[in-house]
């Protein structure tokens, strides 16, 4: 198979990448090792390969690899900055928001785009939020309750202000 | 390194940067067009066939403007561009904007394209109804030029339509008449994101008390998204009460051609396909009851 180079920004650092015409931006990611990203329908159906591609959550499964040539991707190992987690992983962890934690990635990553639109969300809203995102293990309560308890830390980290 | 969800066998991947280069490229046979990608990358039935793939992506058409009597929605405009314009939510009580917000989950919004939706052909799809029931137009352009047409005639039948070797650069709706126009949209489905069991959008415009214009057109009741104009007849002249809507759902009922599938059978669709052409009918009349309004989830 014909090879091609794309040129993009992955968690914040600039990469280059050999890729196939036909590779998805989900076999991609895993080929380059970032494998947080969850194969698990490959049908766009379950968004557990949720990364996202210049600020807006998009599903890597149903996405050429050359689409994202020369644009911005966040994955799931992106979010944690200096060892220390995110506060949605972190909320995740608190409330034990994963049973087998394979649709976790792709939780975290819908729940992060969405907070950044609509930082304080109520609880009918963060549901339809992550209405796409499927558990096969059925728990749906508490991802709930982790990201509405994600919003309220976000909130309080800013109104402390970025810490030294 | 092989593929793993799909095997996709693709020799070659063209990013075009012209409309005109981008007709040039799809007039060969085994390539096929790119856009959103949540359709070709996961059903192999856009696959047959296809060696190569020409992305329409970095063509410039992810507009939405209105201009000269038309709203120009351009192949790039995502369903979560479609549902969150201020025009297009203003449009016949936002009957497209609303059938765009429910297409598929958020991810899937954020990446499919309205164009794509139409492109793909399926009956079961969510915006087609409402893109009928606003008279939209579809803009082809080919090797040998640019042809509008009017979406009524574009299907086909099940991922069939008129398109040859063509590119939907754009969809238009006139606005000329679209004063006073009143809609409605109604989706009866397993979840708001799950693929529709039946749809339906309605357009009436009304004069003083009696209705003057009408469309209807239902989704997956027939090989193709169906405007039923023999109750877009019916519906002229008629006060917009219950009783004309039920006598427009005995006559939609009889026009559809539902199949059985794993999500419904042919019977409940026939069933259905009246209750939701009721409530869409009701949405446009200002007679929506309890229930049956659009709630933004």
């Amino acid at each position: 198979m014909p090879e091609l180079d794309i040129a993009l920004r992955v968690n914040g650092r600039a990469v280059k990448w050999r890729i196939e015409p036909g590779d998805t931006l989900l076999e991609a990611l895993h080929a380059h090792y970032l494998r947080g990203t969850k194969l698990i329908c490959g049908t766009g159906d379950c968004c557990g390969c949720g990364v996202i591609l210049d600020g807006i959550s998009i599903n890597a499964c149903c996405m050429l690899a050359a689409q994202a040539d020369d644009r911005e991707l966040l994955t799931i190992e992106g979010l944690a900055e200096d060892g220390k987690l995110h506060p949605i992983q972190e909320a995740f962890a608190e409330e034990g928001a994963a049973q087998c934690g394979f649709c976790t990635p792709g939780f975290i990553m819908r729940a992060y785009a969405f907070l950044r639109e609509q930082p304080r969300p109520t609880e009918a809203e963060v549901r339809a939020a992550l209405a796409g995102n499927i558990c096969r293990c059925t728990g749906y309560v508490k991802p709930v309750a982790a990201v509405l308890r994600a919003a309220e830390m976000m909130q309080v980290e800013q109104e402390k202000g970025p810490h030294e | 390194m092989k593929g793993i969800v799909c095997m996709l066998k693709i020799a070659a991947y063209h990013s075009p940067t012209t409309l005109a280069e981008a007709a040039a490229l799809l007039a060969e046979v085994s390539r096929t067009i790119i856009a959103g990608g949540t359709d070709l990358l996961v059903n192999p039935r856009f696959m047959v066939g296809v060696g190569e793939i020409v992305d329409i992506g970095r063509l410039g058409l992810n507009f939405l403007v209105e201009e000269q009597g038309w709203l120009r929605i351009g192949a790039g405009a995502t369903m979560r561009t479609v549902a969150q314009h201020a025009r297009v939510q203003g449009l016949a009580n936002g009957i497209l904007a609303r059938s765009a917000a429910v297409c598929g989950s958020p991810n899937i919004r954020n990446m499919a394209t309205l164009a794509g939706n139409v492109a793909s052909a399926l009956p079961s799809a969510d915006t087609p109804p409402a893109l009928l029931a606003l008279n939209a137009q579809v803009v082809l352009v080919g090797i040998h030029g640019e042809r509008l047409v009017p979406l009524d005639s574009f299907f086909v039948g099940p991922a069939r339509s008129v398109r040859e070797r063509e590119i939907i650069s754009e969809l238009r709706i006139p606005l000329a008449s679209s004063d006073g126009l009143r809609g409605g949209f109604y989706k009866i489905g397993r979840t708001t994101e799950d693929i529709s069991i039946v749809n339906a959008a309605a357009t009436l415009l009304m004069k003083d008390g009696r209705i003057t214009a009408a469309r209807l057109a239902l989704g997956a009741v027939a090989p193709i998204p169906l405007r039923v104009v023999r109750a877009e007849v019916a519906l002229i002249g008629q006060p917009a009460i219950e009783e004309t809507f039920r006598q427009v759902a005995e006559i939609v009922r009889d026009e559809v051609r539902p199949i059985n599938d794993q999500r419904a059978s042919a019977a409940y669709r026939r069933s259905m396909s009246g209750v939701a052409v009721t409530r869409a009918l009701r949405q446009a009349a200002g007679l929506a009851q309890p229930g049956e309004e659009w709630r933004h989830a």
